[in-house]
Parts: structure tokens; C-alpha cells; sequence
């Protein structure tokens, strides 16, 4: 970790957002980071199965998912940098791009479900399926919750001059985001890369 | 101010999970629970070795389960703080709470009536014992309204003093999404997503008690300040 | 629109979205020929330093107080090093 990364001297550490968000993020975390173990787990018990099924899914709908998620979340830094300059308009166009790639992620999401349930793969054809529906489908409750999330900053956008408390909300939506993405980052590695 | 009566509505959902999991887990030994793959005989053997305390253990759950109105009347008083008025996430949570009662009372009763008669046909008892588990693991519904109401409650006070940490908000809210993989163990007869699973079973049930002790911790809390801030009448 | 590019966080984007591809083209075989262990293992890696750009950048913990930023990093470390050991045992 190179020295210069690091917050500058002098600068006081900032806890972005309200302490309570962080109990649901590194709760979700948690409950994740238990889905994954146990799916890597159970793939090492019968690999082939796992290796055969995963050849099925069409790996061009995870990449273009994670482009637009990791695009998602960079738009959301940006409307809190712009918000962090007072400068609303910007901010709130920023949160609608954010959103615009969210609900993309979950039109792809449609398009993939639709094209695997038609071809006769659903939650219970074997199980890396079932893991595949369940953690994607975790998933997506959680975009769907963050494009909420993010609907309700834009609305906090509006206000002029933004307040302390305007800024802790603001962190602490984008924070939920920012995770939503880094879960999906996983996921993609995971369900559609492991070989 | 009725203090008292606050607290002993709050110390009953104490009691609530002590007899609770004392009936489920220590009587009727229902702690791991069969295996949803398990043949009907073996569930059948499992009903007709174990009658008595099945039955036993039945009895103390669904009588305990009565112990969760009070503590969710005491959560509706100290969100009526919190939201002032219309009070209307206290109703929510009022409600739905009594509905969780229900869908714990429910599976004792299906399990008493599979160990009514163990001698019948193991196919009715298998039938039974299906039922018995869907209904208590299934209904993630009102759990989540139930959690959602808290949280958003929690989160919308506004004042001086928090009744409820922020973060007991965020823990309740985040508290109802894990119930929700529950909602689809009809699908899988194994594996971590079926009803004796990790996310369907061990992992609700975890946080469903850490739940209930963060809640007994600050109703007690609540209700003390509310004691000091209130004058007495 | 060039203050823009020149944010940290516009570097991180672009520096994830190559690592996607990359990551992308390991899990295809390039570069690791028949070693698709190693490759996927390549894979694993690429993603949980993903993970930790977006802690540390667009989650800003890289300035937040450091008991909340080493609970990400020991989270980071210890689910990454959980599935590269299964992943190795399994294959």
C-alpha cells in the first residue's frame, strides 16, 4: 500500500454516511460472503456438473451487466462529488444516470431470466442453477432497493444549500449502491468466470 | 405512567424466546430439523418414538407464542413516540407482529395433530410434517412489513432525543430481508436453500433471537427514559 | 467535462472496466493456455481487487476512520482467501 493513497496528514477521518447504514452493509456483507463460501464449497463437490451448467449461461449478459453496474456507481460518486460542490443540477442528473444504468442492469437481468427459463433451466434443474436464481435474484432485491435508494438522494439533490444531514444521507444511499455493485463484481467472477 | 406494565410487556418476549426454544429445540428435539429428503416411514418413526415429547414440546411452543403480543404492544408504544402523529408505522407493526404470532402458533398445531395419531398412515404424517415446517418457515411476509415499520419508524424520528438508536433501524430493516430466502424453500428438498438449510432455517432462525434481544435491550431502554422524561401521573 | 476526467474516482472506473475485461478474457483462456486452475484463481484475485478499489474510492473508506476501513480489508482478505482454498480443493 503506497503512502501516497493515503488520506493526506492533517486531514480528520471521515465516516462517510451514518453509522447505522453500516450495520445493514456489513450485514448483507456478511450474509454474501456466506453464499459465496457456500457455493464455491458445494461446486467442489461435483465440479463437472457445476463446469457443464455454466456453459449454458450466456456470459455476454454478466460482462454487459457489469459495465453498466460499475458505470452505476461511478455516476453515483460523481453526483456526490458534484453535490459536495454545491452544484445540485449537476448532482441530480449524475443520480438519474445512475439510475438510468440500474434499471438497464435489470432489463438485462429480465432478458437473461426470460432467455433461461425458456430453454428449460429454471431453479430446479440442478443446483448450480439454483445457486445461480437465488444469488442473482438476492441480488437484484437488493438493485431494486438501491434504485429506491437512489430515486430518494435525487430528491435530496434538490436542496439548497445541502446540509450536514442532507450530506449523511446522501452518503450513506450512495454507500448502499456502491456495495450493491461491489457484490455484483463477485458474482459475475463466481457464476460466470470460475472455471 | 404505567412503567411497570411496560416492562413486563417488554420482559415477555424474554420469556417468549427462553419457553419457545425450550419447547422446540430441548422437548420436541425439532432442532435440526428432519430432512425435507427423508422418506415418509422415517418421518413416521420420527413421530411415533418421539410422541410425547413432540406433543409436550407443541404445547410449551404455541403457549409461549402468545408471550410475542405483549412485546410487540410495548414496540407500538415506544414507535408511538418515535412517529408522533398519525401513528400510522405503529399500526403496521401492530399488526403484522399479531399475524407473526399466528404463523407460529399455526405449525404447533399441525405438528400436535401429526403426533395426535403417530399409528396412522406415514404418507399423512410425512404431509403433515411438510406443512407443519412450511408454515413456520415460509410466511416471511409479515416479518418484513413488521421489520421495515420498525426501521422506517426508527429512521423518521425526529426528536430531540432518538427513542431508538438510528442503527436499530438499519438492523431491523436488514433483520426482514434475511427472512425473505425462507419464502422459496419449496422449491429444494436439499441443499442450503431447503427448510433444515442454512438460509432457510439456521440463518433465520439466528437472527430472528439476536432480533428480539436488540429489541428487549432498548424497549427497556425506551421505556426507562420515557419513565424519567414523562411526568408522573 | 475535463475537471470530469481528471477526478480519481473517473481513473478508478476506467482502471475497473479494463479489469473487467481482463478478467473476462482470463476466464476464456487468454494467457494461461491449458492452466485453467491458475486462470480462474487470476480471476478470483482481479475480482477482490475490484472489490477493494470500490471500497476504498467509491465507498470512501480510504478516509474513513480505520477500525470501519480494516473490517472491509479483513472482510476483503479472509472471503477471498476462503474461495481461492475451496476453489483449489474443489478442482
Amino acid at each position: 500500500m503506497a503512502v501516497a493513497e493515503d488520506a493526506p496528514p492533517g486531514v480528520r477521518p471521515h465516516l462517510p454516511g451514518e453509522a447505522g447504514i453500516w450495520v445493514f452493509i456489513l450485514g448483507d456483507m456478511l450474509i454474501f460472503a456466506s453464499l459465496f463460501i457456500v457455493f464455491v464449497y458445494y461446486r467442489g463437490q461435483d465440479v463437472a456438473l457445476y463446469a457443464d451448467a455454466q456453459r449454458t449461461l450466456n456470459q455476454h449478459y454478466g460482462a454487459l451487466n457489469t459495465f453498466l453496474m460499475l458505470t452505476s456507481s461511478w455516476c453515483v460518486a460523481l453526483a456526490l462529488n458534484a453535490a459536495r460542490a454545491q452544484r445540485n443540477y449537476s448532482s441530480r442528473r449524475f443520480f438519474m444516470l445512475g439510475m438510468l444504468c440500474g434499471v438497464g442492469f435489470v432489463g438485462v437481468k429480465f432478458f437473461e431470466y426470460r432467455e433461461k427459463i425458456r430453454a428449460g433451466f429454471t431453479l430446479t434443474t440442478n443446483d448450480f442453477y439454483m445457486y445461480y436464481y437465488m444469488l442473482t435474484g438476492l441480488h437484484l432485491m437488493h438493485v431494486l432497493l438501491g434504485l429506491g435508494v437512489l430515486a430518494y438522494l435525487r430528491q435530496v439533490a434538490h436542496a439548497a444549500p445541502l446540509s450536514v444531514q442532507n450530506f449523511t444521507a446522501l452518503e450513506s444511499g450512495a454507500s448502499f449502491w456502491h456495495m450493491v455493485d461491489m457484490l455484483w463484481i463477485v458474482l459475475f467472477a463466481l457464476l460466470y468466470l470460475l472455471r | 405512567m404505567n412503567t411497570r406494565n411496560q416492562l413486563l410487556c417488554a420482559w415477555s418476549g424474554f420469556g417468549f424466546a427462553l419457553l419457545f426454544m425450550t419447547g422446540f429445540w430441548l422437548i420436541a428435539g425439532f432442532v435440526p430439523p428432519p430432512s425435507p429428503d427423508a422418506s415418509a416411514t422415517d418421518i413416521a418413526a420420527l413421530y411415533q418414538q418421539h410422541t410425547w415429547q413432540i406433543r409436550l414440546g407443541q404445547f410449551l411452543m404455541m403457549g409461549s407464542s402468545g408471550l410475542i403480543l405483549p412485546f410487540v404492544a410495548a414496540i407500538s408504544i415506544q414507535m408511538r413516540r418515535m412517529e408522533g402523529s398519525p401513528p400510522i408505522l405503529t399500526y403496521t407493526q401492530l399488526a403484522s407482529g399479531a399475524v407473526g404470532a399466528v404463523f407460529l402458533i399455526l405449525p404447533c398445531l399441525i405438528w400436535t395433530t401429526a403426533a395426535y395419531r403417530p399409528e396412522r398412515s406415514p404418507e399423512l404424517i410425512q404431509l403433515l410434517n411438510d406443512l407443519g415446517w412450511i408454515v413456520l418457515l415460509m410466511p416471511f411476509t409479515s416479518f418484513v412489513v413488521q421489520n421495515f415499520a420498525i426501521g422506517l419508524a426508527v429512521l423518521g424520528d425526529q426528536g430531540e432525543l432518538q427513542v431508538f438508536p438510528r442503527w436499530v433501524g438499519f438492523f431491523s430493516m436488514w433483520v426482514g430481508v434475511m427472512f425473505i430466502p425462507g419464502g422459496l424453500l419449496t422449491f429444494f428438498k436439499h441443499g442450503p436453500f431447503a427448510w433444515n438449510g442454512l438460509f432457510a432455517f439456521w440463518i433465520p432462525l439466528l437472527v430472528f433471537f439476536c432480533w428480539y434481544l436488540v429489541m428487549f435491550v432498548f424497549l427497556r431502554q425506551g421505556i426507562l427514559a420515557q419513565a424519567r422524561t414523562a411526568p408522573a401521573t | 467535462m475535463r475537471s470530469l476526467f481528471s477526478l480519481r474516482v473517473t481513473l478508478v472506473w476506467i482502471f475497473l472496466m479494463l479489469a473487467t475485461a481482463l478478467s473476462w478474457g482470463f476466464g476464456h483462456g487468454l494467457g494461461f493456455g491449458s492452466h485453467y486452475r491458475y486462470a480462474t484463481v487470476a480471476v478470483v484475485i482481479i475480482a477482490f481487487i475490484k472489490v477493494r478499489f470500490v471500497f476504498l474510492d467509491f465507498m470512501e473508506l480510504r478516509t474513513a476512520p480505520l477500525p470501519l476501513r480494516l473490517t472491509f480489508e479483513t472482510w476483503t482478505v479472509f472471503v477471498s482467501g476462503a474461495l481461492i482454498v475451496l476453489y483449489w480443493q474443489g478442482a
